[in-house]
């Protein structure tokens, strides 16, 4: 018998230790693969990365213009808002590299593209999440990389929140949007609604929350969690308020359990498009 | 009456017939995809609205404070106006590099009408289309949180410069699409120029509030042309004269339609489209 079907005879029997290590290496695997892929393509692959580059820095152009004539608005100066990028953009990058199919589930689910997935004996969302890598995503990581080398707090502290906060920010950002794309089990084609929802909310990411108030404060901290990015820069990094790290802990994984739920729910619902699939 | 003699006009009123026929079928095709409308609508309204916080936030709510000749108000309507005519312009690099990618354009080439001139028709319907729809949306935001637009005769510099701003846009547009002769893939250089209107033409801050070497940059710049003259105008009428505007609006428009036809003549004599 060899090792892979020892695995797949482990995963059967539902063996939590050989599970675990296998379906890793297999997402490790898979990573390797992605980045191989895009290797093949260079030249592509750093112009679409050094777009999205430039693209955050065009952004940050912007409000270096709007901060030269306002200097402080409520309460958030230019380094906050850079560091907001940061967080925003490299939670958004790593998680898009390392699982780059977390905002592509309702075009996978309503163009019946799941089946490639389900005929292999690894855990479904995973093998979906873990089989594409967005290029410009990396132009996004190290955009966020930069600018935490330029204005941010370079103590082993500093980095230590920093990486913190980019977990939550990646991690917060992929359950939003899966809960989105999970709709597509439910009501058919809903890829325009899921688009939506993910542009609103890395619209709303990028944004200091304080220059919301009432509802639109309230709804950010709550339905639409985008409030739980765009206070990182403040609550976690510049004056650490334990109460807001802790909601935004809980807020993140709630909304990915939720995720996770409904992805395999839907699961149950789903009916085969009947296309031949490869992927590529 | 000689036959000579009614040619001229006969072939600039089929001309307009053809150009008015295109204009038809593009607007009937907008006209169908619905959907695809009011998702880009309701976006439009969140990011007006995220607008309306941030500047409020930086006006500290006052409405009576007038920054570098910006009311609250009037940076609202602005931003209605720059963003309804930035979101009217359609894909046109996405659309030609396909064309040439994939051989369409040798169908279209021998049709008895211009190249240019048969995607300036489909534009412009598309985009006067889209931006009264997104000037009607974006004033729903702006009149709910900064009050309606009494801008008087500002309206009328606005819809006389919208339409010299949205040609400017599409020989802008054309130049970078036309590239795909040469190139194949221009959607690196259409972001370009995209971030380009939207820094140094003004679509997010009025160029009066940049820096004076900045702003300097800018009026050496077509983009100005684009999106800060009519929402400028419209917004504050009569601070720069209409026809100062409209002069600079039509030296571009000049030299960038030389540009296009130089690079499209240029372009199409060393297309090269295989099989069929």
């Amino acid at each position: 018998m060899s090792m892979a079907d020892n695995v797949r005879t482990n995963e059967q029997k539902g063996h939590p230790s050989s599970w675990g290590l296998g379906t890793i290496k297999f997402v490790f695997t898979c990573w390797k693969v992605n980045l191989a892929s895009a290797m093949e393509y260079r030249l592509s692959f750093f112009m679409l990365a050094g777009m999205m580059f430039i693209n955050n820095f065009m952004w940050l152009f912007f409000w270096s213009l709007f901060f030269s004539r306002f200097q402080v608005v409520n309460g958030w100066d230019l380094s906050d808002v850079m560091m907001l990028w940061a967080i925003g953009a490299g939670g958004f990058g790593w998680a898009n590299i390392l699982f780059g199919n977390f905002n592509q589930i309702a075009p996978i689910v309503s163009g019946g593209q799941l089946d490639v997935y389900l005929s292999q004996p690894k855990p479904v969302l995973l093998n979906v999440l873990a089989s594409r890598m967005s290029l410009t995503a990396v132009g996004d990581f190290l955009f966020s990389l930069t600018i935490y080398g330029w204005v941010g707090d370079h103590s082993l502290r500093g980095l230590l929140l920093f990486l913190a906060s980019l977990l939550i920010s990646g991690l917060l950002i992929m359950g939003v949007t899966l809960i989105a794309g999970c709709f597509s089990f439910y009501v058919g084609n809903s890829d325009g609604i899921a688009r939506q929802v993910f542009n609103s909310f890395l619209a709303l990411s990028t944004y200091p929350s304080d220059i919301f108030r009432g509802f639109a404060k309230a709804l950010l901290f709550s339905i639409i969690p985008a409030g739980f990015i765009s206070y990182l820069p403040i609550g976690l990094l510049r004056d650490f308020d334990a109460e807001f790290v802790l909601e935004a802990i809980s807020v993140t994984v709630g909304f990915l359990a939720i995720s996770i739920v409904f992805f395999h729910k839907g699961l149950k619902k789903y009916s085969s498009g009947n296309a031949i699939t490869l992927r590529g | 009456m000689n036959v000579n003699e009614s040619r001229p006009l006969g072939t600039w009123s089929l001309k307009g017939l053809k150009a008015a026929a295109v204009a038809r079928i593009t607007l009937r095709q907008q006209l169908a995809y619905k959907t695809d409308f009011i998702m880009r609508s309701t976006f439009l309204l969140l990011i007006l609205f995220v607008f309306v916080q941030l500047w409020g936030a930086a006006y500290q709510g006052d409405t009576t404070k007038v920054i570098d000749g910006y009311t609250l108000k009037q940076i609202i309507w602005y931003l209605v106006f720059t963003e309804a005519i930035t979101m009217a312009v359609p894909a046109l690099c996405g659309i030609i590099e396909n064309e040439v990618k994939n051989g369409d354009i040798a169908i279209r080439l021998i049709r008895p009408l211009s190249y240019v001139g048969y995607h300036y028709s489909s534009y412009m319907a598309e985009a006067i289309f889209r931006f009264f729809i997104h000037l009607a949306v974006g004033s729903v935001i702006a009149w709910t949180f900064a009050g309606p637009p009494t801008f008087g005769l500002g309206w009328a510099g606005l819809l006389a410069l919208t339409l010299g701003a949205i040609t400017i846009a599409f020989l802008l547009n054309m130049i970078v699409a036309l590239c795909a002769f040469w190139v194949e893939e221009t959607r690196g250089m259409e972001f370009v120029l995209h971030k380009l209107q939207f820094t140094v033409g003004g679509m997010l801050l009025p160029l009066d509030l940049m820096p004076e070497w900045l702003q300097r940059i800018c009026a050496w710049m077509p983009f100005q042309a684009m999106l800060y003259f009519p929402a400028r105008t419209a917004v504050n009428y009569g601070d720069v004269s209409v026809m100062k505007q409209f002069g600079i609006q039509a030296v571009w428009i000049v030299v960038l339609a030389a540009g296009v036809m130089m690079m499209y003549r240029r372009g199409v004599a060393k297309l090269h489209v295989n099989g069929g």
